[in-house]
């Protein structure tokens, strides 16, 4: 019987966060330190700002003959933090594994939410990231923050793929894994069994008995149930002093989720605004500002 | 007047035909000009939707964002679709005694219209087929993560024409459909942005009362494909029109108006070094670009019976 040798890791974050570009940094390290490694993302009609997956698989010994998504893993990174409360993300995670996550909030507060026996990894990855990149794009501080967690690979072998993902960008981008290596908090969660897990809304699909002949579809504009407004990291909030009400922002939201109130007022139905910033971006009298969280 | 122009978003019907709850990418152009000709369209309309992005985000099973009947076709048989609609509203008419004016709408993409759905595009407007043909063009196959299309401009790096040290991206011009549409005869053919909401309205509006085909080329902004911050779509699809390399014409009856001119365009620098797929062009790449630009504004300037400038 091989011994397995292989450690999994799978990423939670948004498109456009580089979740995939974080899984591909870690194998092509790994490549280089002479193992095997896998990295794939979870295929699907995922567009920027929705949620999605991305795999890891390293084995220092063995070539890596399995080629499906990870379900038990070892690691797992959380690259929004508005995803801890939004799905399941230590669904599966192994005892003994580790849970990194981006957030604001402090490891002793954030351990508060979950319940399981393994180590707790928690980085302000944002602030780092919009400090020395200048964008909101968490990908190699991530990479940093799981390297302190676990030694997946070794610091030193990020160093080449770095520099052939990101050219010129690269010496920012290891000064940001840097950063996030070095004010990595780290917590053990032993709480087996103490707490009830928290449970989380799975959206139900028809069998297909279900459907209809030729998938119709008879009931008009029903994705409405469907909200994408966890989809967004900063939405829109209006100053009525400054509100001339003319409705432009009504007009370019491409979710058409900006509707007037009674008193002539525009408000954005949160519930699918997806963030884009549009209506903040062409107010005339720069009435609506986009401020941090869903 | 210009100060009450500003209240003009207020005169728009509040009522959407396309649902929220989409799953488009925030800040999505082609979502937003779809809520436009949704929205000038009205409900006695049925569509025809090529495979593409909007078809994708609108209609995850079993959901689905639309408020008018909406069938799926694939790329190439759109046009085909909507033809055989438009024969089956005819033939209730003529036996069954139905009497409601609907009109029929084709919808694709770029790579639905003027790559793969070409053909029956064509055959449709030969026939003769009362129907809208709306082409969301964004420029690429966005849907399947940037592929290059016969739309993609000249000097635009896609996953598929990358741009790196033996390659400077796209190094075809882009496919100049309005012009095969208006090759067929056709009484209405028109192109517009996704940037201009009033623009697309009127002239979908003006589409509607034409009886036989007609073609509308609408610009959609991708935040995602051409590497742009999602909060610049609109700002994007004006630099487009404003630079002059996206003109925004009509031909109706073969009479060509230029609905945007300027006494002096914008340098296309001010559009290209904004994206990301346009990044890596040299000082010599843009100067050609603006050559072209400006060659083919000046054609469209002639066409419209204006002098050059």
């Amino acid at each position: 019987m091989i011994k397995d040798t292989s450690i999994e890791i799978r990423w939670h974050g948004r498109g456009g966060q580089g979740a995939v570009t974080s899984a591909e940094l870690i194998a092509l390290a790994a490549i280089h330190e002479g193992k095997f490694a896998q990295a794939f993302p979870s295929f699907g009609p995922e567009r920027r700002g929705a949620p999605v997956l991305a795999f890891n698989r390293i084995d220092a010994e063995n070539p890596i003959r399995i080629r499906s998504g990870v379900t038990k893993p070892d690691i797992v990174v959380v690259l929004d933090p508005g995803l801890v409360t939004l799905i399941n993300v230590t669904d599966g995670l192994k005892p003994g594994g580790c849970l990194v996550v981006n957030s604001t909030r402090t490891v002793e507060d954030l351990q508060q939410e979950f319940s399981g026996d393994w180590k707790l990894a928690v980085v302000d990855a944002a602030s780092i990231a919009r400090e020395l990149l200048g964008v909101n794009i968490v990908n190699t501080t991530m990479v940093g923050a799981l390297l302190k967690a676990s030694e997946a690979v070794k610091f030193d072998s990020l160093k080449a793929p770095l520099g052939e993902r990101f050219g010129a960008r690269a010496g920012a981008n290891f000064e940001a894994c840097m950063r996030a290596y070095n004010s990595t908090a780290i917590s053990q969660i032993t709480t087996t069994g103490t707490k009830k897990p928290k449970s989380f809304a799975v959206e139900k699909m028809p069998g297909w008995r279900e459907l209809l002949v030729g998938c119709m579809v008879t009931e008009p504009g029903n994705t409405k149930r469907f909200g994408t407004g966890d989809w967004k990291s900063q939405h829109p909030v209006w100053d009525d002093k400054k509100c001339i009400k003319c409705g432009i922002c009504s007009l370019v939201c491409p979710e058409g989720c900006i509707k007037p109130n009674n008193e002539g007022y525009y408000r954005a139905n949160l519930f699918y605004c997806k963030g884009c910033g549009m209506c903040a971006h062409e107010c005339w009298t720069q009435a609506i500002k986009m401020v941090e969280g869903t | 007047m210009e100060t009450l122009a500003i209240y003009a978003s207020r005169l728009v019907t509040e009522r959407d035909y396309f649902a929220s709850g989409h799953r488009a990418c925030s800040g999505c152009g082609e979502a937003l000009a779809l809520r436009y000709v949704c929205k000038a369209l009205g409900r006695n309309t049925i569509i025809s939707n090529a495979t593409g992005c909007m078809e994708i985000v609108s209609s995850p099973l079993p959901e689905t964002s639309w408020e008018v009947p909406w069938i799926h076709t694939l790329f190439e048989n759109a046009s085909a679709v909507a033809s055989g609609i438009e024969s089956g509203i005819k033939a209730l008419k003529r036996k069954h005694g139905y009497t409601k004016e609907v009109k029929v709408v084709a919808m694709g993409g770029d790579g639905g219209t003027a790559d793969i759905g070409l053909q029956s595009l064509s055959g449709a407007l030969e026939r003769g087929h009362d129907f809208i043909y709306v082409c969301f063009d964004n420029e690429a196959y966005m849907n399947t993560g940037i592929q290059r299309s016969s739309e993609t401009p000249f000097g635009a790096s896609t996953t598929t024409a990358p741009a790196g040290k033996f390659s400077m991206g796209q190094h075809t011009q882009k496919k100049n459909m309005p012009a095969i549409a208006a090759a067929h005869n056709i009484r209405y053919v028109a192109t517009s942005c996704s940037s201009y909401p009033f623009d697309i309205m009127n002239k979908i509006e003006k589409a509607k009362q034409i009886k036989g085909p007609s073609y509308i080329h609408i610009l959609s902004v991708c935040p995602t494909g051409w590497r742009t911050a999602s909060n610049l779509t609109i700002t994007m699809g004006r630099l487009a029109v404003e630079t002059g390399i996206f003109p925004m014409y009509e031909i109706e009856d073969g009479k060509y108006t230029l609905n945007f001119d300027y006494p002096k365009l914008r340098p296309v620098e001010d559009y290209l070094k904004v994206q990301g797929r346009f990044r890596h062009l040299t000082k010599e790449n843009t100067a050609e670009i603006q050559e072209h630009v400006l060659t083919e504004f000046n054609r469209i300037r002639l066409l419209a019976g204006k002098k050059i400038k």
